[in-house]
């Protein structure tokens, strides 16, 4: 059994090894390339900072906004698709558009929604609500999943509505990881957002895209230290809160 | 106050728990449920509010049916029974005094209740509740740093809050150290013999049975084997119940 299963993994990474052309002789010739990339980046050209913060603020922007709404819009969701408390006739629709809508990611959104509404960061922040509202609400969903049973039967016991139930028996018990998580979307998509840009909705990646265009290395490189600058700093301090949360 | 005809549990996949039990309990009885673990005592109990849903037989209280009532009504019924688990089951991250005021859910607004609002003479009858249990001054600590004991203290002012015809007590001492045995039962028969409350309390040890019952009901296979006052119960009897020689 497991024999074969391991002939079956290194038979599919061989394949995919030789369809994709990874060759490692070809990464080491490409090495003299990427040195005088990272050279012709040095030293970063101070002079488009500004830009680059404001692109860094949209960005923050983007992902906050598109976080928050998201976090709300996923409740009603998580709750239909959570086995435990959810009717089996809203459960098993719920669990399908979910699984289905989660399978497109950030990006692919942005295309989308940059064709809809035009360029700009407001597409951006449509695409991380679409993307984020279908992720959070498959983790509520488990979370919820996880409770521990006694509370609300004794919640139940009290003579409570289905909403008392879920408010005073549910929310207390999967509050704290539901921050938890929506803060581990915040970073995700503070990540995500630096590339939407790209396709035309809006922040940092926008500039980034620009001035390696324009072949202007040292002024992307100010942008990429921004970028990853940002991306620490909230990674830091979300995952400060969340190791507090729990 | 509580009324059982031809009650039958089956739990999944197909244990039957209770099999056919017929029961009368009159206002201001202490009944305790005796018998060994597995005998269907929890699932008795849960049934009378049907936090299970007996596979047969009638359940009414305090002259309302339980069995077969609508959700309103069955709500409605419910709200007269406090409960008590042997887990105390309490909300771990709510304060003392909001798991106590979880025993108003069921007369207050639904909308203002979610948003947390519940009218002054309800958050003074749960203040009130905890002060009969002697916890006033935990009001606002959070449920889950209490001990075990104080816990289900809390749980037994949640009970009264809901200002209860009937209190049901699943094995309240079984996860507790024996020395709180005689607390957690002593409240209860305070409770019984001050408000002439109605007690259904399940319990697994013959001693406190004998202690504190006003009638014993003897379960045993999910049926009912005795069922008479604690001086009725022979050492016959509780083999009956038992199965064999006591503890």
């Amino acid at each position: 059994m497991t024999r074969a299963a391991t002939f079956v993994v290194l038979t599919a990474l061989a394949w995919a090894a030789w369809d994709t052309g990874a060759d490692p002789v070809r990464l080491l010739r490409g090495v003299p390339w990427l040195l005088d990339f990272v050279r012709r980046m040095l030293p970063p050209d101070p002079s488009v900072l500004p830009a680059a913060l404001r692109g860094a603020l949209t960005t923050a922007e983007i992902a906050l906004l598109g976080t928050a709404a998201a976090a709300v819009l996923a409740l009603p969701l998580g709750f239909v698709s959570a086995r435990n408390v959810a009717a089996p006739p809203l459960f098993h629709p719920a669990r399908i558009a979910l699984n289905f809508l989660r399978s497109v990611d950030t990006l692919v959104y942005a295309l989308v929604f940059v064709a809809a509404v035009g360029l700009g960061p407001f597409p951006g922040v449509l695409a991380v609500v679409a993307y984020t509202t279908t992720s959070l609400a498959k983790l509520y969903s488990e979370a919820i999943e996880g409770i521990e049973r006694g509370p609300v039967d004794a919640i139940v016991a009290t003579g409570a509505t289905r909403l008392q139930v879920l408010r005073f028996g549910v929310l207390p018990q999967v509050l704290p990881l539901f921050l938890s998580y929506v803060l581990y979307r915040l970073e995700t998509n503070i990540r995500a957002a630096t590339v939407l840009g790209f396709v035309g909705a809006g922040g940092i990646g926008f500039y980034l895209q620009t001035y390696l265009r324009l072949i202007d290395y040292p002024a992307a490189s100010t942008v990429l230290l921004v970028t990853v600058a940002m991306v620490t700093v909230v990674d830091a301090v979300s995952s400060r809160l969340r190791a507090r949360l729990i | 106050m509580v009324e059982v005809a031809g009650l039958r549990v089956v739990l999944p996949p197909a244990v039957v728990a209770v099999d056919g039990v017929d029961l009368v309990v009159r206002r201001g009885e202490f009944v305790i449920v005796l018998g060994p673990s597995g005998a269907g005592k929890t699932s008795l109990l849960r049934a009378l509010n049907r936090l299970v849903e007996p596979a047969a037989g009638t359940v009414r209280i305090a002259g309302h049916a339980v069995t077969g009532a609508a959700p309103a009504a069955l709500r409605a019924v419910r709200r007269q029974v406090g409960m008590i688990f042997q887990q105390f089951n309490l909300v771990r991250r709510l304060s003392v005094l909001d798991n106590v005021l979880a025993g108003r859910l069921g007369y207050v607004a639904t909308l203002a209740s979610v948003a947390g609002r519940f009218p002054e003479r309800d958050r003074a009858l749960a203040r009130d509740c905890l002060a009969q249990v002697g916890l006033a001054h935990l009001a606002s600590r959070r449920a889950d740093t209490l001990s075990g004991g104080e816990q289900q203290r809390v749980a037994i002012a949640r009970a009264l809050a809901q200002a209860p015809s009937v209190i049901l007590a699943d094995e309240p001492t079984a996860s507790l150290d024996p020395a709180l045995t005689d607390t957690i039962m002593g409240t209860l028969r305070r409770i019984n013999v001050e408000r002439r409350l109605t007690l259904v309390v399940s319990q697994h040890q013959l001693a406190t049975a004998l202690a504190y019952a006003t009638r014993i009901v003897g379960l045993r296979h999910g049926r009912v084997v005795f069922d008479g006052p604690p001086d009725a119960a022979t050492p016959a009897v509780v083999e009956r119940i038992y199965g064999g020689p006591t503890r």
